[in-house]
């Protein structure tokens, strides 16, 4: 296994990296914006994708790199169809209980006071058995309405999903970056250290810390929810980030910094991480799904979201248990569940394959 | 390359002891003890409770009796959620039953994904192939606890094939389900590195020699491209063998069966400490054992590989 690899991931050979310096979206070269035909002669119009013809030097619409690879993304269907979905979802779930609340009254946590209100109930069932808009998806055992539930659990899911990856982002990037670019003894080092934390049983070591420190409140479980969950996925992002910035970083535009006496974390963070950002968005992207996964495993175990508040694994645990008599209570969290995850898949591979069109498919 | 596994073997020691350490000031950190419940003790008996343990003593001579009797005898104590039980002996109860299931999970997964991998690679852009993708992202998508209960629902609950969980022994069709649960993200996991693996091989010159040379498609595929498109499985399963622990801990939840995976969430539930460090040890000496093997394997697989 050649370590200097630009990528180590199991799913892609090794092969350069699609992102070049030449028009990096950090500083993008001179080029005429959309709309804005320069007349110039043929030597002074610079910069990539810019149009030269034969007779005039014409400028015509410039491009860049990103704009290539949103033009690609919105040609794959499957990626665009996920995008859409993970929109909807995520508005749904950001305004979804307040609309509900304004609409009917009922919150999340809404415990009908009516003892007769205070059961299970199927989708779209008023309390005597016609038909109802009241509950769209059902309630609970306890009469709370579900769909409210679904979509608070959509919120602190994605809540969570987006804040563990972040916080993955930002030490795993650091790492990868200032290991890649220092180099020698103290990058051996750097991924020797990765190497043996990737196999750890980490879920194991952070079902241990969560059980260990359960907070009382459920806002104090929600960050230690997202200090745990952030730790686990920075690895393979830290691999990720060492191997672009190892073939970034004898480039020329490396080089002229250093020229130019730009000290080395201002070389690091503000030169050479900006151009590693297609890959960092790519697995970004594939990375939230994987954390929104674990939270509601680690949910349903009981370690994660406590209750009142409802994540979508908390939710699957309640329903698995009523399977057998009231399957849509387990339904309907896991089928949004599904979806969301299913979404979020295919935009990151729509992603990837944008971002890196060298993959013929 | 002995020199290779050597290093690493040596280098597991250190790391166990780590984990070993870090969980065990993990436990002892949090507030609280193993044995406060609804009640407040009396404090004549909290005391003669401190002493049985070995609480009474200071923190360091504490760490040193339990790292003592791990490295000496690898006596992991015994548990306090099971009174009388050894924590040694809880896991050897346990261990095949995980073991069983994990390894069932993992070979269903390997057989079924390599294939529907192969057939979408073999085909690209047809319908077998994005059946085969569909497939694969819907594994990937839905999480393993909300498949197993629906499948219960569906095979046990309606159509009554199946029975719905419990552990019967070995050869009982009470395996079927959980495994199936266990295999599906694998499944779809392998499906895809297969299909992306084999699609890099079959464009590449050797495989074109060989259709040159005129053998037949199976043979091209099945004594050349393969060998190749297989490497991204064989380096998936360091990191897979890992989640099928978790997924374990999941399914044995959903399914009760007693294996390590529900002791250990008992155990952490319950703030068992010795059985809680005797199985985080024990699952990272497997974990890291197992890695060293995937490495060798990968080594011996595709001889450009030098350690």
């Amino acid at each position: 296994m050649n370590k200097d690899s630009p990528d180590n991931l199991p799913e892609t050979p090794n092969r350069e990296p699609a992102i070049t310096p030449l028009g990096t979206p950090h500083e993008p070269p001179i080029r005429a914006r959309e709309g804005n035909i320069i007349h110039t002669s043929p030597e002074l119009a610079v910069g990539e994708g810019d149009v030269r013809s034969a007779e005039l030097g014409e400028v015509v619409e410039g491009t860049s790199l990103w704009r290539d690879a949103w033009r690609r993304l919105l040609k794959n269907r499957l990626a665009l169809f996920g995008m859409v979905v993970v929109i909807l979802i995520t508005i749904g779930a950001l305004i979804g209980p307040f609309i509900i609340k304004q609409l009917t009254g009922i919150t999340p946590d809404f415990i009908p006071s009516d003892a007769a209100l205070i059961k299970a109930f199927p989708p779209f069932t008023a309390p005597d058995g016609s038909f109802s808009w009241k509950h769209p998806m059902g309630t609970d055992n306890q009469g709370r309405d579900l769909l409210a539930r679904v979509l608070q659990g959509g919120q602190i899911s994605l809540m969570v999903g987006i804040i563990a990856t972040l916080m993955s982002l930002i030490i795993g990037v650091s790492y990868g970056a200032v290991a890649g670019y220092l180099g020698g003894r103290i990058d051996n080092l750097l991924m020797r250290l990765v190497d043996v934390l990737y196999s750890l049983p980490y879920i194991i070591i952070v079902i241990v810390l969560l059980s260990m420190f359960k907070k009382e409140t459920a806002q104090g479980q929600l960050i230690l929810l997202f200090i745990a969950l952030g730790s686990i996925s920075w690895l393979t992002m830290a691999r990720i980030v060492r191997g672009q910035v190892l073939s970034l970083k004898n480039q020329e535009f490396v080089l002229a910094a250093r020229a130019t006496g730009v000290s080395t974390p201002r070389i690091i963070f503000r030169h050479i991480v900006p151009n590693t950002l297609g890959p960092v968005i790519v697995y970004a992207t594939l990375t939230i799904p994987t954390v929104m996964l674990s939270e509601a495993f680690l949910s349903f175990l009981g370690f994660g979201v406590q209750p009142p508040l409802a994540s979508w694994g908390s939710l699957a645990a309640v329903g698995s248990q009523n399977i057998a008599i009231y399957p849509w209570q387990l339904l309907f969290p896991g089928l949004t569940m599904g979806l969301t995850l299913f979404s979020l898949n295919f935009l990151g591979d729509g992603l990837r394959d944008a971002l890196d069109p060298q993959i013929q498919r | 390359m002995l020199r290779f596994i050597i290093k690493r073997l040596l280098i597991t020691i250190p790391t166990i002891l780590i984990v070993i350490s870090i969980t065990w000031g993990l436990v002892r950190l949090a507030p609280g003890n193993f044995y406060t419940g609804e009640k407040k003790l009396p404090p004549a008996i909290e005391k003669n409770i401190r002493e049985k343990y070995g609480l009474d003593k200071s923190w360091q001579e504490q760490y040193r009796r339990t790292i003592w009797g791990i490295v000496r005898h690898l006596d992991f104590g015994t548990s306090l959620t099971y009174p009388g039980q050894s924590v040694n002996a809880i896991i050897a109860r346990s261990l095949p039953i995980s073991a069983t299931i994990g390894l069932l999970a993992y070979l269903f997964a390997l057989l079924i994904g390599i294939s529907m991998g192969t057939i979408a690679a073999l085909k690209p852009n047809s319908r077998w192939d994005y059946a085969s993708m569909g497939i694969a992202m819907l594994g990937i998508s839905i999480p393993n606890f909300v498949l197993g209960p629906i499948l219960v629902l569906i095979f046990s609950l309606t159509l009554y094939w199946l029975p719905p969980s419990r552990w019967e022994g070995f050869a009982s069709k009470n395996i079927i389900l959980p495994v199936i649960t266990l295999a599906a993200i694998y499944t779809a996991y392998i499906a895809r590195l297969t299909r992306a693996g084999l699609l890099e091989v079959l464009r590449s010159d050797y495989i074109r020699t060989a259709r040159a040379k005129g053998l037949s498609e199976s043979q091209v595929v099945f004594r050349h491209a393969l060998r190749g498109g297989l490497m991204p499985v064989v380096s998936y399963t360091g990191p897979a063998l890992a989640f099928l622990l978790t997924g374990t801990v999941v399914v044995e939840r959903i399914f009760i069966l007693p294996g390590l995976g529900n002791y250990f969430i008992n155990a952490s539930l319950n703030r068992d400490e010795p059985l809680i460090i005797g199985i985080v040890a024990f699952v990272a000496i497997v974990l890291l054992l197992m890695n060293l093997l995937v490495d060798i394997a990968y080594a011996y697989l595709d001889p450009r590989i030098r350690y």
